[in-house]
């Protein structure tokens, strides 16, 4: 494994103990990309030198969102796909918070020149602006023919309908989690959650297509079509409860922690998170969709315009190679979170069959049914809609 | 309590006063009166207990044991706010962020007393540095802040002035003409001053009564003239000023004076100078006091012969020779240059004379060289 | 000129830093301030109109955590004087042969990184730290009685993770002090109190002047602590632009919210500085 200079590289040690507490995205993205930054360096990972027929390629991604052996400190499939391919990759780790990666690469795309990746991962709705600002290039589709494995619930969101530029890499279910000591009969509903034994103890995510998602689900609204009237009601709910002390905070994955010290007693959260949380603490959490409905979201994988043809082609047979269903089972084994690709259930059984069986992971069609995709906001929207929410959040 | 202890006037006692530091005895069992009025001085060198024994006084350290009296009030453990009592610092300890004035002012208004202006002018036009009220220490020369250290303990009037080295940061210069200017104000003030330090030209030049420490306790205690010309120990002998310390055995008596043996050449002393406790003696003579003469001249009173110039070193005022003895010692003799007779010279074979009121004698068994072997002070800056 | 260049050469690296890294940001933060929105331009695009109503606009809406910045910097500052002052004392003159070992104890919290120490804070004033446990069964605090996300855990942060920045300069000042004017002002009739009042606090204002400065300008424009130990109530002026510049991509606010920080910091050190400098410095 050569590492590459111009990224600083976590230190072993610390990655495992950082992966064994928290899953991928952001750790401290809730104190603000400039934390998260310094803290979680990114990492680097290349083929080494099988030398290659096609382009080399450089992938940037969230932390801990790749299969990773701590034995070998080498990330198994992607090595597999080097070994297959000889096509020379750059993993980096360093895709730490939407809006700081974006405000990092902004100006090398309005310039057109290289911004040093060839795959980039930004979260629906961040994917939603690069391709409205024509930042991404349209796949060959002949080129990654498993695409057609992505599970239908994520084949056609509203930025990107056809998926001709962009492929979900994960998804992440949001609903309520809980400790089953404070909630012994769960959470189901928006009352379960805003129940007295809660009162004060309640953290939700700063995520607000996620959180207002969720109330406005339980307030009977498809937000596939939001008004903006019904969204800013359900900021308004939200800032109620804050005001009246139930919520106590909108964080981004630190609800966790609060969960493990207690000072949390119910979440809106995510389900990889809480699938950790609740198999590290034995029974002593869960997490559950509400019955109203909960929201999915995904980080996509994209090639920016600025990637050269032949890195285009070997970026096209990364994302296929990912897209195989014995591949994508492989990484779900490892980020838990939920698996894009149709037949890696299959293929999960020959690797754990518990993990098969994970509801986080492959969410039943059931589940499925019951999981929304908020819709995508106009640039106008996208501004006074987070300004609504940051207030009523206190910023 | 406090307000008798601070209204208390008179002697100072000092009872079996003792100090400790785990092993280490810093004064040891010290029993002292000064008498209201008095400048006295404490001298020694540097670890002899004087400091620690001001700062007792100042209620600056807690005595290990017996007690400190002020007239009739006993004020051993009173705090040193409490206490009628000033202490002008070894380097000054003034305010550095007050004004002179206020530098002065302090005390009077600490005590809330009326006319601090008046006061305070008063003893600046004492120290005669009334410009200077308004500077601040800093700018101001060291002979000026040491005035303005007194100035600002004489002007409450304690009952008592501690005085800890208050010259030792002056040239001698300057501290010549402070030593006359200290003993002025004292007289002046009327007040009871009692100063410490290790120089015995200071000490002589201003205290009416000098206490002589060593190692914790009082060698001697007197005028500077009693202990200068009859001093008891020969670590007095030899810590104020120098002396000639010749070893000798008592032989007899004649009147008022005893008959001295030194190395089988007789000579007399008075009996009011002897401190021998039996036949075993040293007999000390100042250096200024013998008479050099060479061998065929007439002399008068004590005579040792057989001496000759060893060294000469001229000195303006005086002239000092080492004459060697008979018996191996070389004796010190300081000769003054006022009576046009030419010098002697090295080799020159000479008798010593000396008046024998001169002479004191010292016990037999004592170390001949105490006190003088004493390094000068170097001021320290604990 | 030509005959001694040397001094102006030698200003020349500090210059060209200050230069880079603050007058370039400062103006170009300048000019954004004033921008507005790009009509139908996308998310960050934004252009000049100098619009100084940003100003006003960002003020008014924000004053609540303005206040909060200013209040919560104030009792922060305030109390690690407090905590520090003692503690400087002690180090200087009672620490004897472990003064230094104290004063790298002092320091020692900045070997771990601001960001954790600020979490280890959560740990201990969370749920299952041992902090409520034991003030519950003592029954000092209720039962529903929390300690994190309260503006108590927020100042308590600042306190904390400032502190050093206060003790150290007192420590200076302090040492700097002669003992022997302390004893000299107990001669003169001061007792304890008295003393402190007029010799000790005065001679050690050059360090409680700068302790309190060091403290209290990274203390009003701190984020940190509100973020990780508060609550939705408890957020500062610094959360404000944060969220502003990274989650809304609203720069010309935030960066007049910056501004508009650092002016009304300015100001009250001016007024502080004045205020302690004249009289009580030596």
């Amino acid at each position: 494994m050569t590492t590459d200079n111009s990224h600083e590289e976590i230190q072993p040690g610390l990655k495992d103990i950082i992966s064994a507490k928290i899953s991928r995205r952001g750790v401290f993205a809730g104190i603000g990309g400039v934390g998260a930054a310094a803290f979680l360096a990114s990492c680097g990972s290349s083929g080494g030198s099988s030398g290659g027929k096609g382009a080399a390629l450089r992938w940037g991604n969230w932390p801990l969102y790749l299969d990773f052996d701590s034995k070998t400190k080498k990330y198994p499939s992607l090595e597999a796909f080097i070994k297959k391919t000889g096509i020379e990759t750059k993993y980096f780790e360093d895709y730490n918070d939407n809006d700081e990666f974006f405000g990092k690469v902004q100006a090398q795309l309005k310039l057109k020149k290289d911004i040093g990746y060839d795959i980039v991962t930004p979260t629906d709705w961040m994917a939603a602006r690069w391709i409205r600002l024509g930042y991404t290039q349209k796949f060959d589709g002949a080129n990654i023919p498993n695409a057609s494995n992505i599970l239908a619930t994520l084949a056609s969101p509203s930025y990107d309908p056809k998926r001709e530029q962009s492929l979900t890499w994960q998804g992440i279910m949001s609903g309520f989690g809980w400790n089953t000591a404070k909630n012994p009969k769960g959470i189901r509903t928006l009352d379960d959650l805003f129940a007295p034994q809660n009162k004060g103890k309640i953290v939700v995510l700063s995520e607000l297509r996620d959180t207002i998602g969720i109330i406005l689900l339980a307030q009977g609204v498809d937000i596939t079509k939001v008004t903006e009237n019904q969204y800013m009601s359900a900021v308004d709910f939200m800032a109620k409860k804050i005001s009246d002390g139930w919520i106590r905070g909108v964080k981004g994955n630190e609800y966790a922690q609060d969960l493990t010290s207690g000072d949390a007693a119910a979440v809106i959260g995510w389900s990889g998170d809480m699938f950790i949380l609740a198999s590290e603490n034995k029974g002593k959490f869960d997490f559950a969709i509400p019955e109203s409905g909960g929201t999915i979201s995904g980080d996509n994988l994209m090639i920016p315009y600025t990637a050269t043809a032949e890195a285009k082609k070997s970026a096209e047979a990364l994302i296929n190679y990912y897209y195989d269903p014995a591949v994508a089972a492989q990484v779900a084994a490892y980020v838990n979170y939920v698996c894009p690709v149709k037949g890696a259930q299959a293929e999960m059984e020959k690797i754990d069959p518990e993990l098969a069986k994970s509801e986080y992971i492959f969410p039943t069609e059931k589940t499925l049914a019951n999981l929304h995709v908020f819709r995508s906001l106009t640039t106008d929207e996208e501004t006074s809609w987070t300004e609504a929410f940051q207030k009523a959040a206190g910023n | 309590m406090t307000k008798a202890s601070i209204e208390a006037r008179g002697d100072l006692r000092l009872t079996r006063l003792t100090k400790t530091y785990g092993d280490f005895t810093a004064v040891d069992d010290l029993t002292l009166t000064i008498p209201k009025g008095s400048f006295f001085a404490l001298l020694g060198p540097s670890g002899c207990g004087k400091t620690t024994t001001l700062r007792m006084i100042a209620g600056l350290e807690e005595p290990t044991a017996g007690s400190i009296h002020l007239g009739e009030t006993d004020i051993t453990t009173t705090k040193p706010y409490q206490r009628p009592i000033n202490t002008v610092f070894q380097n000054y300890a003034l305010f550095p962020h007050l004004t002179i004035f206020e530098n002065i002012a302090f005390g009077l208004r600490r005590r809330g007393q009326k006319g601090v202006k008046e006061a305070v002018d008063k003893v600046l036009n004492l120290v005669e540095l009334p410009h200077l009220a308004e500077r601040k220490p800093t700018q101001l020369s060291g002979g000026q802040q040491q005035r303005i250290a007194l100035a600002r303990a004489i002007v409450n009037r304690p009952a008592l002035l501690l005085l800890d080295e208050p010259l030792g940061a002056l040239d001698l210069k300057l501290r010549r003409q402070m030593q006359i200017e200290l003993k002025w104000i004292q007289k002046e003030v009327g007040l009871t001053f009692v100063h410490v330090t290790h120089d015995q030209e200071e000490a002589m030049t201003m205290a009416d009564t000098i206490a002589v420490m060593n190692e914790g306790h009082i060698e001697q205690m007197g005028s500077p003239a009693d202990l200068y010309d009859n001093p008891e120990t020969a670590y007095v002998a030899n810590f104020l000023g120098q002396s000639n310390l010749i070893k000798g055995t008592i032989s007899g008596n004649d009147g008022d004076s005893l008959i001295v043996d030194l190395y089988g050449q007789k000579i007399a002393l008075p009996k009011s100078r002897s401190h021998a406790i039996d036949n075993s003696t040293y007999a000390g003579i100042r250096p200024e006091k013998f008479r050099i003469s060479l061998l065929n001249t007439q002399t008068r009173g004590n005579v040792l012969t057989g001496g000759h110039i060893e060294d000469v070193s001229y000195i303006g005022v005086s002239t000092q020779y080492q004459v060697e003895m008979p018996w191996g010692q070389e004796l010190m003799v300081f000769e003054q240059n006022d009576d046009g007779v030419a010098p002697f010279k090295k080799g020159d074979a000479v008798n010593i004379s000396w008046e024998p009121t001169f002479t004191f004698a010292l016990r037999g068994d004592e170390d001949a060289t105490a006190g003088s072997e004493v390094e000068p002070e170097v001021l320290d800056e604990e | 000129m030509g005959k001694n260049r040397t001094p102006y050469l030698l200003l020349l690296p500090g210059f060209g830093f200050l230069f880079t890294f603050f007058i370039l940001p400062i103006i170009n933060l300048a000019q954004t301030s004033t921008q507005t929105k790009i009509a139908g331009g996308d998310t960050g695009q934004y252009e000049q109109t100098l619009h100084f109503r940003n100003y006003i606009d960002a003020f008014v809406s924000n004053r609540e955590q303005f206040g909060r910045s200013f209040l919560f910097a104030t009792i922060s500052t305030l109390l690690a004087l407090a905590i520090a002052y003692p503690l400087a004392y002690a180090i200087a003159f009672k620490a004897g042969k472990y003064k230094n070992l104290l004063l790298v104890l002092v320091v020692a919290p900045f070997f771990t990184s601001f960001l954790l120490r600020t979490i280890a804070w959560k740990q201990i004033l969370g749920e299952e730290g041992f902090v409520i446990p034991t003030l519950r069964s003592l029954g000092i605090i209720s039962q529903s009685t929390t300690l994190t996300s309260t503006s108590f855990a927020v100042v308590m942060g600042m306190t904390y993770n400032f502190l050093p920045f206060m003790t150290l300069p007192l420590f200076a000042s302090i040492d700097r002090i002669d003992p022997r004017t302390l004893e000299a002002s107990g001669d003169l009739y001061a007792n304890g109190f008295t003393t402190f009042r007029r010799v000790t606090l005065p001679l050690s204002m050059p360090g409680v002047v700068a302790g309190t400065l060091l403290t209290f300008i990274p203390a009003a424009g701190d984020y940190v602590n509100a973020s990780i130990l508060g609550d939705p109530t408890t957020k500062m002026i610094g959360n404000v632009i944060e969220s502003r510049f990274f989650k809304i991509v609203d720069y010309p606010t935030a960066a007049a919210l910056s501004f508009t920080l650092m002016a009304a910091i300015l100001i009250l050190v001016t007024l502080y500085i004045r205020k302690a400098g004249t009289e009580e410095l030596v």
